[in-house]
């Protein structure tokens, strides 16, 4: 099955007619995911549907590409192209407030985490995917007892260190922007095939991936230098340290299964674009950061 | 008032089909964000210039972040912009003007 990149409804394998005369006529009704997906992807002029289809083609042909290049290329052009995501520039070097929103919204991604991920596991019949989930979820939430903290007592310390306690932090609703995306991955996971979602999600760890330097990204997710030296506290360097160490092997792990378990169960065009879908919803959640951050700008 | 884009105010775009009336001027808009974006804007710029009427408008950048050169009369001003995913402005400020004065 093929999907639309904007709104996931499907349509037959290889279907790009059809899906380029849906695209076309959501955009005619100004529906502003379609809209947008069409500017930034393929064309910002109004074209007839016949005319977009050898350009959706290219768009989501691998070549002779695996999945995992065409996801990290795509991944790149979006968050680490030549104008990084704006959070991404503000991370090299940030502020107080562009932690402390990255504290206070990122919570609530990190409680959604836990359901997608907890779905993958109890969809899949892979043990290796099990096995995957299980340690990714303990890293990023249970935590290996006193020593090895999760990354989401981390990310409390992080807000605690900087001024701001955890209850205060766990109270505060999420921003508009963090709830829809939440919302929109929570269906996601309980609807699409698990490789699609285990796509979804663990692409996002490629934010933290150092390796995509090699890769053709700009800039890294942080400047490396604030690890060390007093720029941040100490807190907010074992939260950074913790996702510099651990989501190569994350995101590299997951996209070698899911890539290889796409081809195995014929499902590359749906996970392609619930993978589009998924960054998109990410886009705007790390705008909800720089949003959270204003503030504490004050 | 006198624009640099053909397409959708905001982004050019010439998909969509939205037409609202900002400023008393009926402008095309690619949807609902947009339009959004583009109120926001202009009451921005109004508030930063203190300025009654704008006689033109120049965008440019994408949405990682826009400049829009302002004119009104012989005055000019120069802002760099972002919005929030519901078009609400996310940053707003002066930047060193290009047209000369």
């Amino acid at each position: 099955m093929t999907k639309c990149p904007a709104c996931r409804v499907g349509f037959a394998r290889g279907d790009f007619p059809a899906l380029a005369e849906h695209l076309v006529h959501r955009a005619e009704e100004s529906d502003s995911d379609h809209v947008r997906w069409l500017n930034q992807n393929l064309t910002r002029t109004k074209s007839e549907a016949k005319s977009l289809v050898p350009s959706l083609e290219a768009f989501f042909d691998l070549g002779s590409a695996s999945l995992t290049s065409w996801v990290k290329a795509r991944f790149i052009a979006k968050f680490f192209g030549k104008a990084p995501h704006p959070f991404v520039v503000a991370l090299q070097h940030p502020s107080r407030a562009t932690l402390l929103g990255y504290v206070v919204e990122h919570q609530h991604f990190l409680r959604q985490w836990v359901r997608s991920c907890a779905f993958i596991m109890a969809r899949t019949d892979r043990p290796e995917v099990v096995q995957y989930e299980l340690d990714n979820l303990t890293t990023e939430y249970g935590g290996f007892g006193p020593d090895r903290p999760s990354h989401y007592e981390l990310l409390l310390r992080m807000g605690e260190s900087l001024g701001v306690d955890r209850a205060k932090v766990l109270s505060t609703p999420a921003l508009p922007a963090t709830r829809r995306a939440i919302e929109e991955w929570n269906e996601i996971a309980t609807r699409e095939h698990w490789v699609a979602v285990l796509t979804a999600m663990h692409s996002l760890e490629l934010i933290a991936n150092r390796n995509l330097v090699d890769e053709g990204a700009s800039v890294h997710y942080f400047d490396p230098a604030i690890l060390s030296g007093n720029e941040i506290p100490p807190a907010a360097q074992s939260f950074l340290r913790e996702g510099y160490e651990a989501d190569v092997g994350h995101s590299d792990e997951a996209l070698a299964l899911a890539s290889r378990f796409a081809g195995e169960l014929e499902v590359v065009e749906e996970v392609q674009s619930v993978f589009l879908r998924s960054m998109d919803l990410f886009d705007d959640y790390l705008i909800a950061r720089l949003e959270r951050a204003a503030d504490f700008e004050a | 008032m006198k624009h640099n884009y053909e397409g959708c105010a905001i982004c050019n775009s010439t998909w969509g089909n939205v037409w609202a009336e900002v400023e008393g001027e009926k402008l095309f808009f690619c949807c609902e964000i947009c339009v959004a974006q583009y109120r926001g804007l202009i009451e921005r710029v109004r508030q930063a210039t203190g300025w009654s009427q704008l006689d033109s408008i120049e965008i440019s950048g994408d949405r990682r972040g826009r400049t829009c050169e302002v004119a009104a009369g012989t005055a000019h001003a120069r802002f760099l912009f972002s919005f929030n995913s519901e078009g609400k402005i996310l940053r707003f400020q002066p930047a060193a003007s290009l047209a000369p004065r």
